[in-house]
């Protein structure tokens, strides 16, 4: 006789993801509102930087300069198709490369030191990129910016995927990009990858007396992190279709760190995508009531209650971990303080 | 050239020489007893050892190959594991996950393998679970498999220090005196296990306060003073000489 067994524990966690997935992957089915449709877009665009400060953030650094390779990703894409003629794909591609590249080159040299000197550093990285892009007039236009276009219409016979024409096709290129970015995320926090970099942070002494070579396993965080940034930034800059010195600035690279703590860095994954969505989307509606300075305001103070009332790296997604631990009888054999 | 050896160390912080001029020799499978009063540079010796700190004048050798001037993990990967002083933990993690993370060097499988989660390394990474609770079970530290290692008593704490060591597979272990704060029953468990890690292969080197473990333990004692050696032998003998015994005690001055 065959027992149907439902393990409760591990299927509802399972659920509760899916649905909001599916829903979200159902939008455009109830609207193609340009509006609706862009929130979400660019919801997704600062979720995979968020995520990627988390993947850094979980090798114990703060990097404060997200948006700078942002920019980096975004102006190799446009340099690309609009001074070269490119194809967008081309371009998307050479931008997380070139984004992973001076990832890496920068991170080989600056986390040597780690620290409070990595975050400095990458801090000004981002105002060097930004800097940089404004000087180069011959090749990115200087403060003017860049005009990049959507890619080109693809036929596949039974329908045609315009990018022009709606931004349906961005929508689930979208998806897609950050389901795959979550998907690598998710492997490496699962892996055997995750446990190192995470006891990097948890006691770097130790990790390198059990043979850890901090470099290595830093600069792979950065590296991955500065390739899907750099994906995020060309989309960004073709979605926007139009890049500029100050759209990613550091303004960008604290709204980048702020979304993924906020969301809660103990998850690579769903932590920076809850905090990039909500926190992208309660500042697009407060920026819509035209009160001068309430998104600030009530931004600010969301960040100040998560922290207070959140502490020690944990956020919202944590929150859910709590409820579902309480709801399924575990025991919580441990209390810190 | 000698199993592990270290010629004519000096390790100087500003003008003062934590180790001066240190040579000393350990056999393979020994157990040797470093002992000496406060900061006579036991726990130097080891940080130079393991790369914490570069020696300032001198070479350290092991297998003939040249220990000094290398990075900790390098050292660790050439098979000399420590544990420290203090209680060191890697922070929020539960005891399997500390051991786990610190098998690192155990896995030859590489990070692409890990993260494609290919045969090899399921493979690889069941075998060293295995080990790892043995491990556990050996150090008794078993019924405390799934709790936080913070959240442990002293005692667990310092078994779990051994463990972590212990799982990067040593050649030679270097306990920085693994009985501190603990009661003679404990520190008899300790000194259990440590015969059981030497009777395995593995060379100890064990900086200790306690005579009785290291009268248990010990086949060599090197007596350090002031970052001088200033004995080496028998343990029983050594305790005895009139120098060991004045730099413990201080000399009589009638």
């Amino acid at each position: 006789m065959m027992l149907l067994y439902i393990d409760w524990k591990k299927t509802v966690p399972r659920i509760v993801a899916a649905v909001p997935i599916i829903l979200v992957a159902l939008v455009p089915f109830y609207t193609t509102n340009m509006v609706t449709l862009s929130m979400f877009i660019l919801s997704g665009i600062w979720a995979i930087a968020a995520m990627g400060f988390a993947l850094i953030l979980r090798t114990g650094q703060f990097s404060m300069g997200q948006a700078g390779f942002m920019a980096i990703g975004g102006y190799t894409s446009a340099i690309l198709t609009v001074k070269l003629g490119w194809s967008f794909w081309i371009g998307f591609l050479a931008a997380g490369i070139v984004s992973g590249i001076v990832a890496f080159a920068v991170g080989a040299v600056v986390l040597r030191v780690g620290g409070a000197y990595f975050s400095i550093i990458t801090l000004s990285l981002g105002e060097i990129v930004r800097i940089v892009a404004q000087q180069m007039e011959g090749l990115t236009n200087g403060a003017r910016g860049l005009l990049p276009q959507a890619p080109n219409p693809i036929d596949l016979g039974f329908v045609e995927i315009n990018f022009d024409a709606s931004a349906v096709p961005y929508f689930y290129l979208m998806m897609l990009l950050v389901a795959v970015t979550a998907v690598v995320f998710g492997q490496i926090g699962r892996s055997r990858l995750g446990g190192t970099f995470y006891s990097l942070a948890a006691n770097q002494i130790l990790a390198e007396h059990q043979g850890i070579y901090l470099m290595k396993y830093r600069v792979m965080a950065f590296t991955v992190a500065g390739v899907f940034t750099g994906f995020a930034g060309a989309f960004y800059a073709h979605f926007m279709s139009v890049i500029t010195p100050y759209m990613l600035g550091l303004a960008q690279s604290i709204q980048i760190m702020i979304m993924s703590i906020v969301g809660g860095v103990s998850s690579l994954v769903a932590g920076p995508i809850i905090g990039a969505v909500l926190l992208y989307d309660l500042g697009e509606y407060l920026s819509k009531l035209q009160v001068p300075g309430l998104q600030a305001l009530v931004v600010g103070g969301a960040v100040v209650l998560v922290l207070v009332l959140l502490p020690k790296g944990t956020g919202l997604v944590d929150l859910w971990e709590k409820f579902w631990r309480k709801v399924y009888h575990e025991d919580e054999y441990y209390y810190d303080d | 050239m000698g199993f592990l050896a270290l010629n004519n160390i000096t390790k100087a912080f500003g003008k003062l020489d934590a180790l001066s001029d240190v040579s000393l020799d350990v056999k393979e499978g020994e157990v040797l007893g470093i002992v000496g009063p406060n900061g006579s540079g036991k726990s130097t010796l080891i940080n130079v050892l393991t790369g914490y700190y570069r020696p300032t004048k001198g070479s350290i050798h092991f297998r003939g190959k040249k220990v000094s001037g290398r990075r900790p993990d390098q050292i660790a990967a050439m098979g000399i594991a420590r544990t420290f002083q203090s209680n060191v933990l890697f922070a929020g993690a539960s005891v399997l996950e500390s051991v786990m993370v610190a098998s690192y060097l155990q896995y030859k499988t590489n990070s692409w393998q890990a993260f494609f989660e290919t045969r090899a390394y399921k493979d690889e990474h069941e075998t060293i679970v295995g080990r790892v609770l043995d491990l556990l079970k050996m150090l008794d530290l078993f019924n405390e498999t799934f709790l936080p290692a913070e959240g442990l008593s002293h005692g667990y704490q310092r078994m779990l220090g051994i463990a972590i060591a212990l799982a990067a597979n040593p050649k030679v272990l270097l306990l920085d005196e693994p009985t501190t704060g603990m009661n003679h029953q404990e520190a008899m468990f300790v000194v259990e296990n440590i015969k059981k890690i030497s009777e395995q292969g593995v060379t100890v080197v064990l900086i200790e306060h306690n005579m009785k473990v290291l009268l248990n333990l010990a086949t060599k004692v090197v007596v350090l003073n002031f970052g001088n050696k200033i004995a080496e032998g028998k343990p029983e003998e050594v305790m005895n000489q009139k120098d060991v015994i004045d730099a413990y005690l201080g000399t009589e001055t009638i």
